[in-house]
């Protein structure tokens, strides 16, 4: 990246006016990217906050070593089937999904996806495929547990399993076909000048998750497709009566789960690199090392899915899955080091979202290292299926992915809407999450240990006191996410205006209003030669050239008229 | 009208939309055709944790209506992709004589298999592998047909020319998947 250079954006174009977005303007199918992806984010949102809902209901009932909120076991196993379901397949994932989709044709500095009708039906599968979920509970929910293992699955789940693999089935063609769309975008719509190494690293991790995507979802469809056979077709391939083996679907179903828990965090190590450059004014550090070590994560995660089944796994087939789990640490410790290096000596603003992206680096490499611990088969072989096991998980996806997700809404929310989130509230929310998530998911790392089993109502007395220290911290993870909500409904009323630009950041997505016009830029705009040169004497130019074409907006309180783009002389 | 049509010089913006359709396309085919190699991988598991293939007592499946009907799928293949160059090189009268051969030569492999499917004696995991794999194609191959049933109906009032083809070639794409999924299928479910 030798030849930086500042250069014009639009110059000589009459630049547009932020447009006013109306409710229904996203209630409505449209093919504009940003419209679709604010949708993704919507969506999600209201199954997060199901997805929340049933965890608390399994919190409740934990308070107690016995049944009480609960009539049965089987109703207990239904919360956390469905907890499970929801948040991976209809929260994290779409939401990631939205992000990418108001972001990636942005930060290219293209018009819009290479394929708009595509990336809105692939949008509208999700609601119905939601509601056919949920749906589960008119005719008995799924009780087998988000990996509905045979014969659970199979024998004893109710009629919602069904419809629970069908939804499945349909959240998994709306993710191929995302897929799809955001490698081609990604792949043939770069403006000129922009190389693969200028590209943003979020633009990275959607293209390394992608991959995953269209290389591993088939494998979800082939084992959903078998499932619901078996339940619905009297077919017995999982049932060992009629010759069918059990076995098969564990495995399968994780050659595509594996793969899926990098779909889940990558796009939010994504968001991570751009919120930790922003916010601590500095390069990145390591920006090929972090690009291809997404590239090597997607590659190797498709080696290590058995260590999901050390325990019923051919025991010479241990060692090779241990080996290849463990080595994929290296890639993902190039990217925490990275980071590390990143804000290292930088000037750090501790906004709201860079406090959640500093709260992911502590968490993630927490959930990291039980990984690690996890993919040697000895310590694996102590605390499978025991709460260590949802301790871990909990922090790469909560700790991991979540708080990833939440830097990026208080990153790109004014981006998106216009208007500034109110930093206080944002404080507050993150450090009620921060500590909160600590005690609701560390001591179940000790829970583990001394052998509580996951997915159980009844447990032994002795566990208890840990247990309320669990579902009392967990209530106010809970409550704290409606902070967020709360500092989100204010904003889009009340909210400071945020101007085009109000981190100072050079990728695309901030070179035009906020929220950006239809079609996103007047001409084909010029990215910044170097996404990451913060610091320079050309980025100070760059910059400077933004806000003159983009007028930061006058303070609310002292404008006398209400246009919020300055006069725009 | 026919003759503005060829002469028109295409835009920047069609050239890229042409090349994401390219792109999309190719990387469908990647994608999806993993579902049949997951269902591939199905039947050696199946296989391989039962005695033997097939299970005592079950008379293992001819292949000889299979192959044929493979041979026909493999014929269409052929004039599919013919028929493509000939939409490119402009020749409308030689393009619908293939596209509707290759039709023809798909119905008929359609048949086969369903009379396969219907056929076969219920001997648990065994035939239920087979109308699994068989019936997850043939369902693939009749959407894709009724696809290309349209593209030639089109075709025929005369939608298409050598500057505007892509849905022909796009069909075509669909229909060598079908062909390559099967092919994978015909190996495994008959040949090993």
């Amino acid at each position: 990246m030798a030849s930086i250079t500042a250069p014009t954006i639009g110059e000589g174009k009459v630049q547009p006016q932020a447009p006013s977005l109306r409710i229904q303007d996203y209630l409505r199918w449209t093919v504009d990217h940003k419209i679709i992806g604010v949708q993704y984010i919507a969506t999600a949102l209201f199954f997060f906050v199901i997805g929340g809902l049933l965890a608390m209901m399994i919190r409740w009932e934990l308070l107690t070593p016995t049944l009480d909120v609960m009539q049965t076991g089987e109703q207990y196993n239904t919360l956390f089937s469905l907890h499970g379901t929801v948040m991976i397949f209809l929260w994290i994932i779409p939401v990631m999904a939205g992000f990418g989709n108001f972001l990636v044709p942005l930060q290219l500095g293209a018009k819009d996806m290479a394929f708009p009708w595509l990336n809105a039906f692939a949008f509208w599968i999700i609601p119905p495929a939601g509601l056919l979920m949920l749906a589960g509970w008119l005719v008995g929910p799924p009780e087998a547990g988000w990996t509905s293992y045979p014969p659970l699955s199979t024998l004893y789940s109710a009629d919602g399993q069904t419809l629970w693999a069908l939804s499945l089935h349909l959240l998994g063609i709306s993710s191929i076909l995302g897929a799809i769309n955001f490698i081609v975008t990604i792949l043939n719509m770069r403006p000129e000048g922009m190389g693969f190494w200028q590209m943003p690293l979020f633009c990275w991790a959607i293209l390394a998750t992608s991959i995953i995507v269209v290389m591993a979802t088939p494998f979800l469809a082939g084992a959903l497709t078998l499932l619901i056979l078996d339940r619905v077709a009297g077919t017995s391939f999982f049932n060992a009566a009629g010759g069918g083996d059990v076995l098969l679907w564990q495995n399968i179903f994780w050659f595509y789960s594996h793969p899926a828990v990098y779909i889940m965090v990558l796009p939010g190590m994504g968001m991570l690199s751009e919120v930790l450059s922003v916010h601590s004014r500095k390069p990145i550090f390591g920006y090929r090392a972090i690009a291809l070590s997404s590239m090597a994560i997607a590659l190797v995660g498709f080696t290590v899915w058995a260590h999901h089944m050390f325990t019923s796994l051919t025991p010479e087939l241990r060692i090779p899955f241990m080996i290849t789990s463990l080595i994929i640490a290296v890639p993902t410790g190039i990217k925490v080091f990275s980071w590390l290096g990143t804000i290292w000596m930088g000037k750090i603003h501790f906004t709201s979202a860079m406090l959640f992206a500093l709260g992911f680096l502590s968490m993630f490499v927490i959930g990291g290292i039980s990984g690690v611990m996890l993919a040697s088969v000895p310590v694996d072989i102590h605390v499978h299926d025991t709460y260590f096991v949802v301790s871990h998980l909990h922090f790469v996806l909560y700790g991991g992915s979540v708080f990833a997700i939440f830097a990026g809404i208080y990153h790109w929310w004014p981006k998106i809407t216009g208007r500034m989130l109110d930093e206080r509230l944002g404080k507050i929310h993150f450090w009620i999450t921060y500590v909160s998530f600590f005690f609701t998911f560390f001591p179940q790392h000790i829970l583990g240990m001394q052998g509580m089993p996951r997915r159980v109502a009844v447990y032994d007395p002795q566990f208890q006191t840990l247990n309320v220290v669990v579902s009392v911290a967990g209530f106010a993870l809970g409550l704290a996410t409606f902070v967020l909500l709360a500092n989100m409904v204010s904003s889009l009323y009340s909210g400071k205006r945020a101007g085009a630009n109000p981190w100072n950041a050079l990728t695309l997505e901030w070179a035009t209003t906020s929220p950006p016009p239809a079609y996103n830029f007047v001409g084909d705009p010029a990215p910044f030669a170097d996404p990451y040169g913060y610091g320079t004497r050309e980025s100070k130019e760059y910059l400077e050239t933004l806000d003159k074409r983009f007028p930061p907006p006058v303070d609310d309180s002292l404008a006398l008229t209400p246009n919020p783009q300055g006069t725009g002389d | 009208m026919q003759q503005n049509l060829l002469e028109h010089k295409p835009t920047r913006k069609e050239l890229q939309d042409l090349r994401n359709k390219r792109t999309g396309l190719f990387i469908f085919q990647l994608s999806w055709i993993l579902v049949f190699v997951c269902l591939v991988i199905v039947n050696w598991q199946l296989r391989s944790s039962s005695a033997s293939w097939p299970p005592a007592g079950v008379q293992p499946i001819s292949p000889v209506l299979p192959t044929v009907a493979t041979v026909m799928l493999l014929a269409s293949a052929w004039l599919v992709r013919s028929a493509a160059q000939a939409m490119k090189a402009d020749e409308i009268s030689a393009f619908i004589g293939r596209w509707w051969g290759a039709i023809g030569l798909g119905i008929v492999f359609v048949i086969l298999m369903a009379y396969e499917w219907a056929a076969i004696p219920y001997s648990q995991v065994y035939s239920d592998v087979f109308r699994m794999m068989t019936g997850f194609h043939v369902v693939h191959a009749v959407a894709i047909g009724l696809f290309m049933y349209r593209v030639g109906r089109s075709a025929q009032v005369g939608l298409y020319h050598s500057a505007n083809f892509w849905p022909v070639e796009g069909a075509a794409g669909l229909w060598y998947f079908v062909v390559v999924a099967w092919l994978l299928f015909y190996v495994v479910l008959y040949l090993v």
